[in-house]
């Protein structure tokens, strides 16, 4: 393969990876967003409570002598695990389901507060890594143009958890009930939808979304303090430019993302995180709605 | 009568204010600078969330462009005044605001304040990154500056923040407050209630909607760029943290937990939390955990803040101090 | 919402003595491919009291939005005092004299009913932009809102949040601040909607009564009850599916079996 091609193949790639977990992030905001109509700042706190556990579990697997091909599976493990913070925060956001949107993004943002300090009362306030185990599953090579199998295989799993959730909320009931609480909420309810569980098992779905993000992304990347805040305010991009509550704009949007941070990283750094601040606000003013939401009536 | 007695407490509050670097160690007014500071911008942030409904989650952008304004003028021009930088400041806020509320305004609710947690990033990238105009992440020096012609050459920095600063900061703020008082009792602040209450029937009794939000957003920008000067000259520094959108977080913090219902309940919000934050932190270095479960009992069970508690207070002991009086409203 | 230019408006009609206080010229409206009036021109001269009436989907509403200005028209045009109002909007006819109130009653939850009544008299007295002005320092202001809360009954809940109100009580609120523009033209859009029958005619009475008091020049009601439309218009407009069904003073409008049949039966098929 030529450089250039080698070269624009190892944007894409890393754009791809980049976009795959934040999909799995923004998916969580916007299943929250779209049935119980929360923003969910806590969001990227989830994915760094995954990054960390996610260390922690890999090191004490590997450790007790597990083998190291057991990486994804431990990895999996913790992102599921991690999801049981889901249900308490869901009864603490109960308390302010049925005031203004401000009250509920100021509790999201609480969250945010300690959670950082909880990270830094486990896990220290120095970043912590997992070194290179991601090359376990080799690289695939081809000419100049490498790639570990490892991110091919985390791309992989975010399409499956992209397919599965559009399964599950096309084809089952649990879904359909909870599409339909989306919708309407008071008419779902009228229709014996229990509103109450829908919301309990949404908030854990979006939950655990983004602890499975942020252990997936571990082997690659060093989990830090700083992580949730500057993860959370991507993954918002991702919704806004992609609509909010929407799941293929989710999906368009994290791929939008992903690519263009991976581009602008090798052609003009400056403009990284720029120019995914034009585009939200770019989309925000002339089509509201996102490029996949419906336009607002 | 009621608002005599607000008033009292009001002029005994600025008197204790007023003391403190007298009685007070000088640690104290150094650390009361900032919650001018943050009193003045949250002044004018509640104009636009508590009087017009507009919750910005990107508001510190002007308070970082006070502080940056002053850089700019006081550290690269070598202007001395700092009061020609106060002046400077709320043109620029006004300057910045009237494009972005222009954009803003046309929306409510979640968003408007994605709108403005947007441009709040966007300007975080351009200090950020655009290192060599603004100095990327370690910023650019705010110099210290003449107050009133004054230089207080005779005062080391904690001297001068501690004495004629923080007096200098007071009358600002006690100036900043009257005028907003002000215009929040003036018929365009009945308008202003009125379209958050209900924007069409606002419209059918003759409010420009959105003439009047946007107006909102341009005094509510004077204020945070007015009250980002004085952060800027206490650190003597202006980075780009200033206008991260965790401390915009933080500004809507200190304007939930005074209650932004109340008047003064932001300001009273911004000394609690400066209070608080200082006492945590040299109590635990996670002082955030604390703060953050602070926020959260606030918002559940608080949600009128320190001052709308204060006040069913009051009312609890006034009854049970005067019953008779209590009686009489009844049966009247 | 953006005002469109309208489509070849036809000439303004000159303005005499007798001419319209406001008046529509071959009014059409689409949405889409749904015509919802077509060819509509009706007038409403200083003096009158004009119903509009009509089935459900007959136009009433888009008729009441375009005469409001916040529509503005496929076809035609509509003229306030001889101006053209296509999509001029709600703040710039309560401004030159136009108020409005609304079938679902509205009001201002967390102001208090003199703050209410005042939004309006800041407007009539164009002062909405004096910023630094206390409004419990002008007695201009404060003595209008009394006298508006007077006309309504309001007078002892001058302090009172609306949202403490009782529902009558919100029905009057939300009247009154539109009479608080001094309007020449008022639009009441089902004003005893949520009024119970035996009430109805009170309520009637005292807008009629306020509306003379405050110099009101013409009424636009919109209304369902036959009843009270009979008793207070000078002239019934009936509207049948976008189209004008009849123009004529009540004694005429209800001899005539058809239009009775067409308003009132319709009426009753869709509400029964």
């Amino acid at each position: 393969m030529p450089a250039a091609t080698s070269a624009i193949a190892n944007i894409v790639i890393g754009g791809i990876f980049h976009a795959a977990v934040l999909f799995l992030v923004a998916a969580g905001l916007q299943l929250v967003f779209g049935v119980q109509k929360i923003v969910n700042l806590a969001c990227g706190s989830f994915y760094a409570l995954g990054a960390y556990f996610g260390i922690t579990l890999v090191n004490f697997g590997l450790g007790a002598g597990l083998p190291d091909w057991m990486l994804l599976p431990l990895l999996l493990i913790a992102g599921l695990l991690m999801a049981i913070i889901g249900p308490p925060i869901e009864r603490l956001l109960r308390t302010v389901y049925d005031r203004d949107e401000s009250f509920q993004l100021l509790l999201t943002f609480a969250l945010v507060l300690m959670f950082q300090d909880v990270f830094r009362l486990v896990w220290g306030a120095n970043p912590r890594s997992l070194d290179n185990v991601h090359l376990v599953y080799g690289k695939w090579t081809v000419g100049d143009f490498s790639v570990p199998v490892y991110n091919l295989l985390v791309i992989g799993a975010a399409l499956l958890a992209a397919f599965l959730i559009g399964l599950f909320l096309s084809r089952t009931n649990f879904g359909r009930q909870l599409r339909a609480t989306a919708e309407n909420r008071a008419m779902a309810e009228a229709l014996g939808v229990n509103v109450r569980a829908v919301y309990a098992a949404v908030f854990t779905l979006g939950t655990l979304l983004g602890t499975l993000g942020g252990a997936l992304v571990v082997p690659t990347a060093a989990a830090s303090l700083d992580m949730a805040v500057e993860f959370v305010i991507e993954a918002f991009a991702v919704v806004v430019i992609g609509g909010l509550g929407s799941m293929p704009g989710a999906l368009a949007g994290a791929g939008l993302v992903g690519l263009i941070r991976a581009s602008a990283l090798v052609v003009y750094p400056e403009f990284e995180i720029l120019a995914i601040y034009l585009i939200v606000i770019g989309v925000l003013l002339l089509r509201p709605s996102g490029l996949f939401g419906k336009p607002a009536a | 009568m009621k608002q005599g007695y607000a008033l009292f407490l009001v002029a005994i509050a600025a008197g204790a204010l007023a003391l403190v670097p007298v009685l007070a160690p000088p640690f104290y007014a150094n650390l009361l600078v900032p919650f001018y500071g943050y009193a003045i911008a949250l002044l004018g942030f509640n104009l636009l969330f508590g009087y017009a409904g507009l919750l910005s989650f990107g508001h510190a952008l002007f308070l970082g462009l006070g502080a940056y304004t002053a850089a700019v003028l006081a550290g690269l021009w070598g202007v001395k005044e700092f009061e020609v930088v106060l002046l400077a400041a709320a043109l620029a806020g006004l300057i910045l605001a009237l494009p972005l509320g222009w954009l803003a305004v046309r929306y409510r609710g979640i968003f408007f304040g994605m709108l403005t947690l947007a441009f709040g990033m966007l300007a975080h990238a351009v200090l950020f990154k655009f290192y060599h105009l603004t100095g990327g992440d370690s910023g650019m020096r705010v110099p210290r500056m003449h107050l009133l012609g004054l230089e207080f050459a005779a005062y080391n920095k904690f001297e001068l923040l501690a004495g004629p600063f923080y007096y200098y900061c007071l009358i600002l703020c006690g100036l900043a407050a009257f005028l907003m008082w002000r215009i929040v009792h003036s018929p365009f602040g009945l308008h202003l209630r009125s379209l958050r209450d209900n924007a069409q029937k606002a419209a059918y009794l003759g409010v420009h909607v959105h003439q009047f939000r946007l107006a909102a957003f341009a005094i509510s920008g004077i204020y945070g760029a007015v009250g980002g000067t004085i952060l800027g000259f206490r650190t003597g520094l202006a980075d780009p943290e200033l206008v991260y959108w965790t401390h915009s977080g933080h500004l809507v913090f200190m304007t939930v937990l005074g209650g932004f219902s109340s008047f003064l309940g932001p300001v009273i919000g911004a000394l609690a939390l400066t209070l608080l934050q200082d006492q945590l932190q040299s109590l635990t270095q996670y002082w955030r955990l604390v703060l953050g479960a602070i926020l959260a009992l606030v918002v559940i069970f608080l949600p009128r803040g320190l001052a709308g508690l204060a006040v069913d207070l009051g009312l609890f002991f006034g009854r049970r101090s005067a019953p008779s009086a209590a009686s009489t409203t009844e049966t009247a | 919402m953006s005002p469109q230019a309208p489509t070849a408006a036809p000439p303004r009609p000159p303005l005499g003595v007798s001419s319209p206080l406001i008046e529509t010229v071959g009014v059409g409206k689409t949405y889409g491919g749904f015509r919802a009036l077509e060819d509509v021109s009706i007038a409403v001269r200083a003096g009158e009291f004009v119903s509009i009436v009509g089935p459900n989907g007959a136009g009433k509403t888009t008729l009441v939005n375009l005469l409001t200005g916040l529509l503005v028209p496929s076809k035609g045009a509509v003229y306030f005092k001889g101006r053209n109002i296509a999509g001029a909007g709600p703040v710039t006819l309560a401004t030159q004299g136009m108020a409005r109130t609304f079938q679902l009653v509205q009001i201002f939850p967390e102001l208090t009913v003199a703050e209410t009544i005042a939004a309006a008299v800041v407007t009539r007295q164009g002062k909405r932009w004096r910023l630094l002005l206390p409004l419990v320092q002008d007695g201009e202001i404060a003595t209008r809102v009394a006298a508006i809360a007077g006309m309504f009954g309001l007078a002892s809940r001058l302090a009172t949040l609306s949202r403490l109100l009782s529902q009558g009580e919100k029905k009057l609120l939300d009247v009154a601040s539109a009479f608080a523009l001094d309007p020449q033209v008022i639009l009441l859009d089902e004003p005893t909607s949520g009024v119970s029958t035996a009430e109805k005619h009170a309520v009637m009475t005292t807008l009629v009564g306020a509306a003379r008091a405050a110099g009101v020049q013409a009424i636009i009601l919109v209304e369902h009850d036959m009843d009270l439309v009979a008793a207070y218009s000078h002239r019934i407009i009936a509207l049948s599916e976008g189209r004008v069904l009849a123009d004529l003073p009540p004694d005429e409008f209800f001899a005539d079996p058809v239009i009775i049949e067409t308003v009132v039966g319709k009426r009753r098929g869709v509400s029964c």
